[in-house]
């Protein structure tokens, strides 16, 4: 009898781990599936929302250069160039750059998201987005700014 | 119509409501605006940022729900990495 339930007992938990791992095969589920798609609906809409908000400039400077650049409202020779696949924003001075930030959403927003709230702290907030960021200033070597030899 | 659009993991949301039929009174119009204003407060509360645009311009901060602002765009919290 004990062998009898043993048996049982390792036919339900070798079934049960082949239904898991079946399931896992096919995506995890209607909740994996799911989660996906809304993922990749997001990343549409901000896909959307992106191009309302640019300039056909600006739109084609981000496809065909791979950053934005964003002009400080307060310095006129100072750009932000945004990054489009992430990673830091250089500040971009006498077309030099001379920084960098490091600073971003504290929320997991779909990528084109990310470069709309860059534009829009820089353009409308920017000493809080400076505040915010922390900033790794670039040596520039002497000789390139006209001092030594 | 007027558009709020709320960034977040979802992509945008849409809050819209109708500018003229506020300042009308009208009953719809006037409960669109105030779920906006709702919505608006408790972004800023989580420490989001809000904004006015226009095609063309630069941005503009918006510290207060303005029911008169034809395009708002509010941005979550951002921090240094």
């Amino acid at each position: 009898m004990d062998a009898f339930a043993f048996l049982v007992g390792t036919l339900l938990i070798t079934g049960l781990a082949l239904g898991v791992a079946i399931h896992l095969a096919n995506g995890g589920g209607p909740w994996s599936r799911s989660r996906s798609a809304t993922w990749r609906e997001a990343q549409e809409r901000a896909e959307t929302l992106l191009r309302e908000m640019l300039t056909v400039e600006e739109y084609d400077q981000l496809s065909e250069r791979g950053y934005l650049d964003v002009p400080s409202p307060s310095q006129p020779a100072r750009t932000y160039r945004v990054p489009l696949k992430g990673g830091r924003v250089a500040i971009v001075e006498g077309g030099a750059e001379v920084e960098s930030l490091c600073v971003g959403p504290v929320e997991s927003v779909p990528p084109g998201d990310v470069i709309l709230i860059h534009k829009l702290m820089i353009e409308g907030d920017e000493q809080e987005y400076l505040r915010r960021a922390n900033r790794y200033r670039l040596r520039v070597p002497a000789s390139l700014l006209g001092v030594g030899g | 119509m007027a558009v709020m659009q709320v960034l977040s993991k979802l992509g945008d949301t849409k809050y819209e409501w109708d500018v003229a039929g506020v300042q009308e009174g009208d009953g719809a119009a006037v409960a669109a605006v105030q779920e906006a204003e709702r919505i608006f407060a408790q972004q800023r509360a989580r420490g989001a940022t809000a904004f006015k645009v226009w095609p063309g311009r630069p941005a503009e901060r918006m510290d207060r729900f303005d029911p008169q602002a034809e395009h708002v765009v509010v941005v979550p919290r951002i921090a240094g990495g």
